[in-house]
């Protein structure tokens, strides 16, 4: 967490949180810096939610500290908290009208009636609601309700806004809409924001920086271009986008390029740079689809190609993923835009040529 | 032949309402304007057809009756202020058990719903008369004061307004709880956290989420110990002793020691009428609840 600012807004120190016998969060650490948007991505059960709990004050650490500008918050229950939260299901109020709901959280603090207008106000301004402030939340649709759930959560100007899948209770269509106009708010008002979710599409279009979590330890933290280019595990490069992982064994280390050598190939598979493991370790080589070429005739560089038949073709209007049968077995994909629509496109059964370049392969150690 | 099968299917409900409800009202209703007379049955016919004159005999006297002799106005008083006290003591008791059992976990939850349904399996005559045993000088109660040294002789409970109480309220318990239950245990715990995160500490949570989202289960448990506890006859009648005066037992007494049955009529009658009150109110309620 190099990258974090000095001072940060959210601190996570070695957080554990067991339920009985299971640990649902192991030592986890994060660093969190003001006015950024942070996500939390991860599977089912994979611990993102009780982390978000526990920085929310729903649950409390069994182990580590929790600090929020510097102050350690860890037995602070949630109403002493100057973090809010906007709920997957919203959890609007359904016996108050949208104004109440915002009106909500400036009430506890006893502010003075003209005081809590003007910013209820402001607030319903922000999200574009305040010709539905007398209406009542089942009187909106999901989208609108949305709106007012992030009025509210950010009427008491929290130091810290947590989203628990922000996007979870929204139909596709509105989904990407609502991705960027949450980011533009949560922009324009300045706020730290800790998102969950387990879309990856949402956490890269919406965050800043990504941290994919996978059986309660955080497996990688970087903004999203570093998660996807440079993942550092399996189940980092897997779960984010598709790929390609050769199996290999290393066989020479060099400063400018190494070489290694799998099964499922013929030829030699080369990456740039070093390696960071003795000849003869066994590691994985990634490469996603959109980076592998495909040809009919076999392309001039030694390194990095296969040959293949074509397995599969799904066609996706704007590319295409081929899936391509090497002779061990193994299915490569590999994409390609169509750009012509009346090019001569290869098809099922067909001998291919795959290539990349060594610049475009990861080498995974775990 | 849907369409059939659909009418049919809701036409069984209303026949039985039609024969078991509305019939035996008309016959009360009718007997409301009748005479008492020493025959059998007890009260004049309305219409005669004597000597090709057919005549019409409306008394309105046993409702004047009720009128001018106080003692029916205090008893229907009574009992409304005893059914309203009442009530508000079975929410005092019940709201707290629904609030316990809907917050249990799943299996302790069809424990304890269990346990608040449990004593309805025995007859209700049966259960009363066993606080007969608790309440009486030599019951449970004294018995148990007396030999820990807290009092010297017996405090009256049996045949008191307080024992009255006592009745209504363990009789009509379950008839607060369940209502109230159904309603808190839809409640999105959600809601409640959300409270919680917008700075709400729990006991006002409780007041300003809880509550006023647990309304309709309230008002329902509320009325469905009010309404029956106005007419009750068998609680004050063996618990109750002389003074308690209610309605259910001027009834019994109008029927059974008088056998003046248009008095008694009027006195039904007019008890439905005071109940239609807030039977409408809840029914208006309800329906201003479904369309929300």
């Amino acid at each position: 967490m190099s990258d974090a600012a000095p001072s940060p807004m959210l601190e996570i120190r070695n957080v554990t949180k067991r339920f009985g016998q299971l640990s649902a969060v192991k030592n986890v650490s994060l660093s969190i810096s003001k006015g950024e948007i942070f996500a939390l991505l991860g599977g089912s059960g994979c611990g993102k939610t009780t982390l978000l709990r526990m920085m929310s004050g729903f649950e409390t650490p069994s182990e580590g500290a929790i600090l929020i500008d510097g102050e350690d918050v860890s037995q602070v229950p949630p109403y002493k908290r100057q973090v809010n939260m906007m709920f997957q299901s919203y959890a609007l109020f359904p016996h108050m009208t949208v104004e109440q709901n915002v009106a909500f959280g400036l009430k506890q603090d006893k502010l003075p009636k003209a005081e809590i207008d003007a910013q209820v106000e402001g607030m319903l301004k922000l999200v574009h609601m305040t010709e539905y402030a007398k209406r009542k939340p089942n009187q909106l649709s999901g989208g609108q309700r949305q709106r007012v759930a992030l009025a509210r959560s950010l009427a008491k100007k929290p130091k810290v806004l947590l989203l628990d899948e922000p996007m979870g209770a929204l139909d596709k269509k509105l989904r990407g809409q609502m991705q960027l106009e949450l980011v533009d708010i949560i922009e324009s008002v300045g706020v730290t924001c800790v998102m969950v979710t387990h879309d990856q599409e949402e956490a890269m279009t919406m965050a800043n920086r990504v941290s994919i979590m996978h059986l309660g330890e955080i497996m990688q933290v970087g903004s999203p271009s570093e998660i996807y280019e440079f993942p550092n595990s399996r189940h980092t490069a897997e779960f984010i986008g598709s790929v390609n992982i050769f199996d290999a064994t290393v066989q020479h280390v060099g400063t400018e390029s190494s070489q290694l050598s799998s099964e499922d190939l013929d030829c030699v598979l080369q990456v740039e740079g070093g390696i960071n493991a003795l000849e003869g370790a066994h590691v994985g080589v990634a490469v996603r689809p959109e980076k592998i070429y495909m040809s009919r005739s076999k392309p001039e560089q030694g390194e990095n190609w296969a040959l293949g038949k074509v397995h599969d073709i799904a066609y996706l209007g704007g590319h295409s993923v081929y899936h391509v049968r090497l002779p061990s077995g193994k299915v490569v994909m590999a994409t390609t835009t169509n750009v012509d629509r009346h090019e001569q496109r290869l098809t099922w059964e067909d001998d291919v040529y795959l290539y990349w370049s060594a610049s475009s392969s990861v080498v995974l150690y775990q | 032949m849907s369409k059939l099968g659909a009418r049919s299917v809701i036409a069984v409900p209303y026949i039985w309402l039609l024969l078991f409800f509305l019939v035996p009202f008309i016959i009360v209703f009718k007997i409301s304007f009748a005479e008492m007379q020493y025959s059998i049955p007890p009260y004049t016919e309305l219409v005669e057809f004597v000597d090709e004159v057919l005549t019409i005999n409306l008394n309105i006297g046993n409702y004047y009756y009720l009128i001018d002799d106080s003692l029916y106005a205090k008893a229907y008083l009574s009992s409304v202020r005893i059914a309203f006290f009442a009530t508000i003591g079975a929410l005092l008791i019940g709201y707290p058990m629904a609030y316990a059992i809907a917050r249990a976990d799943a299996n302790t939850r069809n424990a304890l719903l269990m346990m608040v349904m449990l004593p309805s399996w025995t007859s209700f005559l049966i259960r009363i008369y066993a606080w007969v045993g608790i309440l009486k000088n030599n019951g449970l109660i004294n018995n148990g004061l007396m030999s820990i040294g807290i009092i010297d002789e017996p405090i009256a409970l049996l045949n008191t307004e307080l024992a009255v109480y006592i009745g209504i309220v363990y009789a009509y318990l379950p008839f607060m709880v369940l209502p109230i239950y159904t309603n808190l245990v839809k409640l999105d715990n959600s809601l409640l956290e959300a409270s919680a995160d917008l700075g709400c500490p729990p006991w006002k949570t409780f007041l300003t989420v809880t509550l006023p989202l647990s309304k309709a289960g309230i008002i329902a448990g509320s009325m469905l110990v009010f309404i029956p506890s106005v007419g009750e006859f068998v609680i004050p009648e063996m618990l109750g002793g002389a003074e308690t005066l209610m309605i259910g037992k001027v009834l019994w007494q109008e029927f059974f020691n008088n056998r003046d049955w248009p008095v008694a009529s009027a006195v039904a009658i007019v008890m439905l009428l005071l109940l239609l009150v807030p039977i409408t109110f809840f029914h208006r309620y309800q329906s201003r609840e479904l369309e929300a």
